[in-house]
């Protein structure tokens, strides 16, 4: 068995790469896959709290790399979920503790043990960025629908290039709304400005927040349409490439937008 | 579906500001790329010179070299004044 090692990465922080990677990871071992999801962003680790798993951790994955743990050892067991590992990031150490070499050699360990293995990316394009996208057998770009992302994503995908990696999309945060109303990029301008494949598309949901003030995993929760969204990515990643893309919609009454439309109402 | 939204803006002639975002984004992506450096453009500029001067003469210190951005198309503009067509030799 040969896992593949996907990487999540924006250029911009504050898109949804920490939310992106949780939720495909989580519907990816809801699927049946075992799955480790790795954070490497040393020195800010997030994914810890926002999968709930802050409490358990013992070994990071700078441990792994400088062969001071296992991986086994490292890997935190999601209990909600079966087959879901975590490995976190380290919270003391600076980007600069990881060679690329040692990431490399982390990554063969992890395909031989996992069937997919997230790698969350920090922000930037720097050390942090080369160290988690040189073990990756492809590559996710996430963007929000705005002009810094977008141009953000576009310098992303270039790097992701000249390292043979061909990227997918996700946008992030559709307000179908906003896109109506024109105020807001729709996912075909986006696409059309990157020139890039669609890997989903992900509406804005109150839902995100909330799931991770709790810690507990947003796939779980039937009401929430990104949760649902990041779900139907999982199942495209998972083999099933053909699932249609669906387009977040707005979900408004016929009066409330004559009203809106007219400026009776924001 | 055609919007009434949309509609409104078609009838008052109001641009929707995404349309403005799009288009800047189209042109600073095409120009972050052009962001040549130094030694990429004296190259260019010199070998550029070495062809024209096969056929016209040129004063060389007067010439510019520049990428060149306007509503509808981003271009690397080369301007000089000729002095005078070469002479062929048989």
């Amino acid at each position: 068995m040969e896992g593949k090692v996907i990487v999540i990465t924006s250029g911009k922080g504050g898109v949804g790469k920490t939310t992106a990677t949780s939720c495909i990871g989580a519907a990816l071992a809801l699927e049946g896959k075992r799955v480790a999801i790795v954070d490497m962003d040393i020195g800010l680790r997030n994914l810890d709290v926002v999968m709930g798993l802050e409490n358990r951790i013992v070994f990071n994955i700078v441990d792994v790399v400088l062969e001071r743990c296992k991986i086994s050892q490292a890997a935190i067991r999601d209990r909600r979920i079966e087959n879901l590992f975590l490995i976190p990031a380290s919270q003391s150490d600076n980007k600069d503790v990881l060679t690329t070499s040692g990431v490399e050699r982390v990554a063969d360990q992890l395909r031989k043990e996992f069937d997919f293995i997230i790698m969350d990316s920090p922000a930037g394009i720097e050390r942090g960025f080369e160290n988690s996208i040189v073990g990756a057998n492809e590559a996710i770009v996430i963007c929000t629908p705005d002009v810094s992302a977008v141009r953000d994503a576009d310098r992303v995908i270039g790097l992701l290039y000249s390292r043979s990696l061909t990227p997918k999309l996700i946008v992030n945060r559709i307000e179908p709304a906003r896109v109506e109303r024109g105020e807001m990029l729709s996912h075909e301008d986006v696409l059309e400005v990157l020139s890039i494949d669609l890997a989903g598309l992900v509406p804005m949901d109150e839902h995100v927040l909330i799931s991770s003030n709790t810690g507990t995993p947003l796939v779980l929760q039937n009401e929430s349409t990104a949760g649902q969204a990041f779900k139907r990515i999982a199942r495209r990643l998972n083999g099933e490439a053909d699932l249609p893309v669906q387009v977040p919609v707005c979900k408004m009454s016929m009066w409330n937008k004559i009203s809106r439309t007219f400026g009776l109402k924001r | 579906m055609l919007s009434i939204s949309r509609l409104l803006r078609r009838f008052t002639g109001q641009k929707a500001s995404k349309d403005t975002a799009k288009k800047r984004l189209q042109f600073s992506l095409i120009y972050d790329k052009l962001e040549l450096n130094d030694t990429t453009l004296t190259d260019l500029q010199k070998d550029i010179v070495a062809v024209i001067s096969n056929y016209f003469e040129i004063n060389k210190d007067s010439l510019e070299l520049k990428v060149k951005r306007d509503d509808n198309v981003t271009a690397l503009v080369f301007n000089t004044p000729i002095l005078q067509l070469k002479r062929k030799r048989a």
